[in-house]
């Protein structure tokens, strides 16, 4: 058992650093404290290549110097907490400048905490542990489900109640629907006391049943009554999670549909797919979550389904279409083609009417067919097809706020 | 000097009686540490700003960008919602307290008027449900105008502020670091009480921005102050609003005009 426990202990990753100290002794020292104590630590001596090393590595913790050589630490703390991959981490300045201004304005730059140099080590890890101990680290890898249960197969449920008696108790009544797991099983619902945390080991998007010893239920903290009832509610509970799932796996089996009929009526193979994925980019420099990013995805592989219906001649048609042509184009279901000044399609929104999903979708399909080549025009590079739809900004048809974070995704990927 | 009364409406609010002049100089670090160790040592902090709050502000243009076209062109009003924040908040239009902002500017002089309200009544005078009292200069009737002919957030500033200013408040002298701007993808809805997301950073100023705005004459010490800054300054500075604007619109890297000799 020991053994084992060893081994888990070494299994455990170990906190990665990022040390941004442009004095190399002073580098040197600190990295040598924190590999000492377990931690594994990548240096940087400028500001650019501290923020280049935290976006690569995403560590848990950077410490930060406040006087670099190419910039300040203020600088480099508020690019980590404005991008919203690297935000959540946090930041510890360390600093010779000791005067109360100078800790105000880091730490109101973002930062979890400001040392003043020269510190004691003990000091420096014991604040390094506590700033750990507040992060709630949201990039905890995703645990795999369980593999797909058989017909008839009962489901797993954990009690993770600390007293004895209430744990008994709650088994007890779980145990007529529900295997019961041990705490290294992969259940399907996690039973918790009160407001009790999720045990860390648990998977991400396990269903939480909370429950109390008092009687009767507390609405506000929808805290259920261990009683005859709790089977059936648990049961419920996890049957709603099982829907969730079920309608995203719906989901997806429309996109792959789709899919097939736009490669198979369609002259620009490839455009949906590209056209999706550019939209999602998009809705992730934005800093949308990942329902919203889905709903994108699924609302930009689905808006042409309505051209499975149109004569392939219109599709292929090069130049100005007529007015019966575009009638019949605009009759297409979906998401149509808004703009912002209210002359798209099909209901004339204007501006901010215009769901966000839609103005980014529309973004990236105008993008994306400026990047292929038509028999009208030859195809343009990634930083023309930007300027070009800039101009289209400019004369309030596209949504600027999302051609900029386009604008800002091929900058930094170095477009064409 | 500026007058301050109560509405129904708005809670605080503050009008300039006259045009008051205003000019920026880009500075670096260490010298808007030397300039503010002087202005410090000639005005008292500002009561009514905490040294290096947040404030985040988010302006509103049309959808022909009608406001940012005229303030090239060197006379605008722009319509803005002030908030301030210790720490700096990741959205905008957070609940709490704002400041509705009409600024009016002209080539080397602006007139400003704004209304304390809370972060609610804010967002319900964007969507044109309700309108302001316009006791001074009619700026709120033009702002009405503008939201109208369809004026919305469009683009934020946040940057740390150090303010002094005489207890007159006759001369104001601001130091602001970490200047930021942000895109603002803006969603119409009717729910007060989330922030609005902030966009892309468009881009972060390496500097300082200084402000020095006065009435009628400065004084001596701001005189010779004036005269260093001028000397010193990397650029002679456009608005927040236009840099950022000539940011979200892809048209130039921030600032086009060079240092007059």
């Amino acid at each position: 058992m020991k053994a084992v426990e060893e081994t888990i202990r070494s299994d455990a990753p170990a906190t990665r650093v990022v040390v941004v100290e442009d004095d190399q002794a002073s580098a040197d020292v600190l990295q040598r404290r924190l590999q000492a104590n377990g931690m594994v630590v990548s240096v940087a001596h400028d500001g650019r290549r501290g923020i280049e090393l935290v976006e690569e590595l995403l560590p848990d913790l950077v410490l930060l110097d406040v006087m670099l050589p190419d910039t300040d630490g203020y600088d480099v703390c508020l690019r980590i907490k404005s991008n919203s991959t690297t935000a959540p981490i946090p930041v510890i300045f360390l600093s010779a400048r000791g005067e109360v201004v100078d800790k105000v304005r880091g730490l109101s730059c973002g930062a979890a905490d400001y040392i003043t140099k020269p510190f004691q080590a003990a000091e420096l890890l014991a604040r390094i542990d506590a700033v750990l101990g507040q992060a709630r680290n949201p990039r905890v890898p995703r645990l795999a489900r369980s593999a797909e249960r058989a017909a008839g197969e009962r489901r797993v449920a954990r009690v993770a109640i600390v007293d004895g008696a209430l744990r008994a108790h709650v088994e007890q009544l779980l145990a007529t629907r529900f295997d019961l797991a041990e705490d290294s099983d992969m259940p399907d619902v996690v039973v918790l006391e009160g407001n009790a945390s999720v045990p860390a080991d648990a998977p991400e998007d396990v269903a939480v049943v909370r429950v109390t010893a008092g009687r009767g239920s507390d609405d506000r903290a929808e805290l259920v009554p261990v009683d005859a009832q709790l089977p059936r509610i648990v049961d419920l509970t996890v049957r709603e999670r099982g829907l969730d799932h079920d309608l995203q796996a719906a989901a997806e089996a429309l996109i792959v549909l789709a899919a097939a009929i736009a490669s198979h009526d369609r002259p620009t193979t490839g455009h949906t797919e590209r056209v999706a994925a550019r939209a999602v980019q998009i809705g992730r420099a934005l800093g949308l979550d990942e329902s919203t990013r889905m709903t994108i995805r699924l609302g930009a592989l689905l808006r042409d389904v309505g051209h499975a219906r149109l004569p392939g001649s219109l599709l292929a048609k090069s130049g100005e279409l007529g007015p019966d042509e575009r009638a019949m184009l605009e009759r297409r279901p979906v998401l149509g083609e808004e703009r912002l000044d209210g002359t798209g399609y099909p209901d004339g929104l204007r501006a901010e009417q215009i769901p966000l999903e839609v103005r980014i979708v529309t973004v990236a399909d105008r993008f994306e067919a400026l990047l292929a080549d038509r028999p009208d025009r030859p195809a343009v590079s990634e930083s023309e097809a930007v300027r070009i739809l800039q101009g289209a900004v400019a004369r309030g048809e596209l949504d600027a706020a999302v051609v900029a974070a386009l604008a800002t995704q091929v900058r930094a990927y170095g477009g064409n | 000097m500026p007058r301050k009364v109560t509405t129904s409406i708005a809670t605080a609010h503050e009008a300039d009686a006259e045009r008051r002049h205003e000019h920026r100089f880009q500075v670096s670090e260490s010298i808007a540490r030397l300039v503010m160790r002087t202005t410090a040592n000639n005005l008292p902090l500002s009561r009514d700003d905490r040294p290096y709050q947040w404030s985040t502000t988010t302006y509103c243009d049309t959808l022909n960008w009608s406001i940012f076209r005229a303030a090239q062109k060197g006379s605008a009003m722009q319509l803005r919602i002030r908030e301030y924040h210790r720490t700096r908040p990741q959205g905008v239009m957070n609940p709490g307290a704002a400041w509705i902002e009409f600024k009016d500017d002209e080539e080397d002089t602006s007139l400003k008027e704004r209304f304390g309200v809370s972060m609610d009544v804010a967002r319900s005078f964007l969507r044109g449900e309700i309108a302001l009292p316009d006791p001074d200069h009619g700026l709120a009737e033009r702002a009405g105008r503008l939201l109208k002919d369809g004026a919305r957030p469009v683009v934020v500033t946040q940057y740390n502020r150090l303010a002094y200013n005489s207890l007159d408040t006759a001369i104001r002298i601001t130091a602001d670091h970490n200047l930021m701007y942000f895109a603002l993808p803006w969603e119409a809805r009717d729910d007060n009480d989330q922030p609005s997301p902030l966009g892309t950073l468009l881009a972060m100023e390496p500097d300082v921005i200084v402000e020095m705005k006065w009435y009628g004459e400065l004084p001596h010490w701001a005189i010779d102050l004036h005269a260093y800054l001028k000397e010193n300054t990397h650029e002679e500075r456009p608005s927040k609003f236009i840099v950022a604007m000539r940011w979200l619109l892809g048209e130039t890297d921030g600032a086009k005009k060079k240092k007059k000799k």
